[in-house]
């Protein structure tokens, strides 16, 4: 017998919108162009960090590695859930759900807190919050793990993305405006956090908007690789 | 150089902006003596350059130390303004 819908508010039309290989097809593009942005970013700084060691750059060009590697892994994952729809082949999903959840769930909470870390990293001890950073990681990872939602995985996220706005707001007294740079970072991790939403609940809202956000998503990266070439040439 | 307190990449910058403008070629004393930093915090950075290959000594036929910029000190020289320009524009 054919496995149950992940979700049973899940909308007819959405459905058959997602199961059109062409709706597939540009997510799948969108999602490379983003993973590609992600990628040329870590890339394009690789200089200034050899030639300076300088921790925050590491962190820096970490998030958006692994922010990169997340996507892929995301897009894998939906394609997993809905395989069936897709190409009339069912994947068991205990064994999908978790070849991806895993390193999904430790990757994308590093690149949140690498994020987050890279701009607050003078006011703490680099070695002990890394470590307290891997450690925070994985036992989100283990509790995503045990219970197979990509929605605990969000409602985790979405604490850390709470803090990031927090750290945002009142790390730095001196500067009374929040800056450009600080609202590019939380739309980067807001946008992460809708595609775990999509991810997670069976696809809530229609293709089109995912597709909408997933534009949103590239036309950040896009932004912060423009805002990169004004430096690194 | 002025005394405002200067971040670590500056202070790099500064020692190795000494060097490439004195012919790239000082002696250790003098060297000191621009940078403007007291003797611990000189040989701490001066160790620092030499670990990340920035500067080699070199020894004339009498045996007196200079120290020199490499290839890789030159190459921070020229892309100092756009690592720097980098971090302040990510606020990193």
């Amino acid at each position: 017998m054919a496995p149950p819908i992940p979700n049973a508010s899940f909308h007819g039309q959405e459905f058959m919108m997602f199961s059109d290989p062409t709706v597939v097809l540009i997510e799948l593009v969108l999602t490379l162009i983003a993973v590609a942005f992600c990628l040329v970013i870590y890339f394009k700084t690789r200089e200034a960090y050899e030639l300076t060691k300088y921790e925050s750059i590491k962190y820096f060009r970490n998030a958006f590695l692994f922010f990169g590697i997340s996507y892929i892994l995301s897009f894998f994952s939906s394609i997993a859930i809905f395989s069936r729809i897709i190409f009339g082949v069912t994947l068991p999903r205990e064994i999908f759900g978790s070849l991806f959840i895993l390193p999904l769930g430790y990757l994308s909470t590093m690149a949140i807190l690498y994020l987050i870390y890279s701009s607050i990293w003078k006011n703490f001890d680099s070695k002990k919050t890394i470590i307290i950073s891997h450690i925070v990681a994985i036992v989100l990872t283990i509790v995503t793990f045990i219970t197979r939602s990509h929605l605990i995985l969000l409602y985790l996220q979405s604490i850390l993305f709470i803090l990031a706005i927090i750290f945002g707001l009142f790390a730095n007294k001196s500067k009374k405006k929040i800056s450009q740079t600080k609202i590019l970072y939380f739309l980067v991790l807001g946008l992460w956090l809708v595609n775990l939403l999509i991810l997670g609940n069976g696809r809530p809202l229609h293709p089109l908007i995912d597709i909408s956000l997933l534009t949103l998503s590239i036309a950040a990266y896009i932004f912060i690789y423009y805002k990169i070439l004004k430096w690194v040439k | 150089m002025n005394n405002k307190k200067r971040d670590r990449l500056e202070v790099i910058y500064d020692i190795l902006k000494i060097i490439s403008e004195k012919h790239n070629s000082i002696k250790p004393t003098p060297l000191l003596r621009y940078s403007n930093l007291s003797s611990s915090s000189f040989n701490e950075y001066y160790a620092e350059l030499q670990s990340k290959e920035f500067v080699k000594e070199i020894f004339d036929k009498d045996g007196r130390k200079y120290i020199t910029l490499t290839d890789k000190g030159f190459k921070f020289l020229e892309k100092y303004k756009m690592i720097k320009g980098l971090i302040e524009e990510f606020e990193l």
